[in-house]
């Protein structure tokens, strides 16, 4: 079984990209069930997107992203050195059930992460920002 | 991410190919703003081949969804996968985009 990985992004949109493919990478090592891939895409993308979009005023900037699986959970933790920013407490809350003209869309990247994750935790610790998930590898 | 469309009478049919994410989120919502016609009643969302979407693209859905409606125009999909269909059930996203089975099925719903 493979371990994991460990990457460090600029904060730029266009790094999805390395991480996406860096996520394949591990699945197809790992043999991960499609839906299990999906998940860790999206959870990974929402969380790195809110660092590179809302953490820093400007760009030039790194995050670390580390993923570590065992037999049943996986674990992603996101470390930044940018504004103390909660999502789980400071990210608006989705709105679900507006009619469609009415519907604001903020907020849904933490609620999808909120409901695909089994554990989702924040602390701010020597000027950092820690972002840490656990989700279950066979849902 | 590949956006092909066909267009049957007064619909429009839109398969969505491959990875709609927030490096591509964009060009999806232009690529759909270049197919659709003012003149079109229906839009089908063909996600058969959509392998990934995230809350990126789930937004351009919603903005299309608000625009479709402002000409009296209904966007359908169909064809989810299980995963996609999670998604769209989770976000709450079935509720102002009816998901069908089949092509066939939008379309026939479209008649009704």
């Amino acid at each position: 079984m493979s371990n994991g990985l460990a990457l460090t992004l600029e904060t730029r949109p266009e790094e999805l990209e390395r991480l996406t493919a860096a996520i394949e990478t591990l699945a197809e090592q790992d043999n991960w069930p499609a839906a299990l891939t999906f998940k860790v895409n999206l959870v990974l993308e929402e969380l790195v997107l809110n660092v590179i979009n809302y953490a820093y005023d400007e760009s030039g900037h790194q995050l670390d992203v580390k993923l570590t699986c065992n037999e049943e959970d996986l674990v992603i933790e996101i470390t930044d050195e940018g504004k103390p920013f909660d999502p789980l407490h400071d990210a608006p809350d989705p709105d679900m059930d507006s009619p469609m003209e009415e519907r604001r869309i903020g907020g849904l990247g933490v609620y999808l992460v909120r409901t695909m994750t089994s554990d989702m935790q924040y602390r701010r610790e020597d000027g950092k920002n820690h972002m840490t998930v656990a989700m279950s590898r066979d849902e | 991410m590949e956006l092909k469309s066909t267009r049957e009478g007064t619909n429009l049919i839109v398969d969505v190919e491959g990875r709609v994410d927030g490096t591509n989120a964009m060009d999806f919502q232009s690529a759909l703003e270049d197919a659709i016609q003012q003149s079109d009643q229906g839009v089908i969302m063909d996600m058969g081949q959509l392998q990934y979407i995230s809350s990126a693209g789930l937004r351009v859905i919603l903005l299309v969804a608000k625009s479709l409606q402002k000409q009296n125009a209904k966007l359908l999909g169909c064809a989810l996968s299980e995963s996609v269909r999670e998604i769209f059930a989770i976000s709450g996203f079935d509720k102002i985009v009816p998901v069908h089975e089949s092509r066939a099925d939008a379309l026939k719903a479209l008649e009704d």
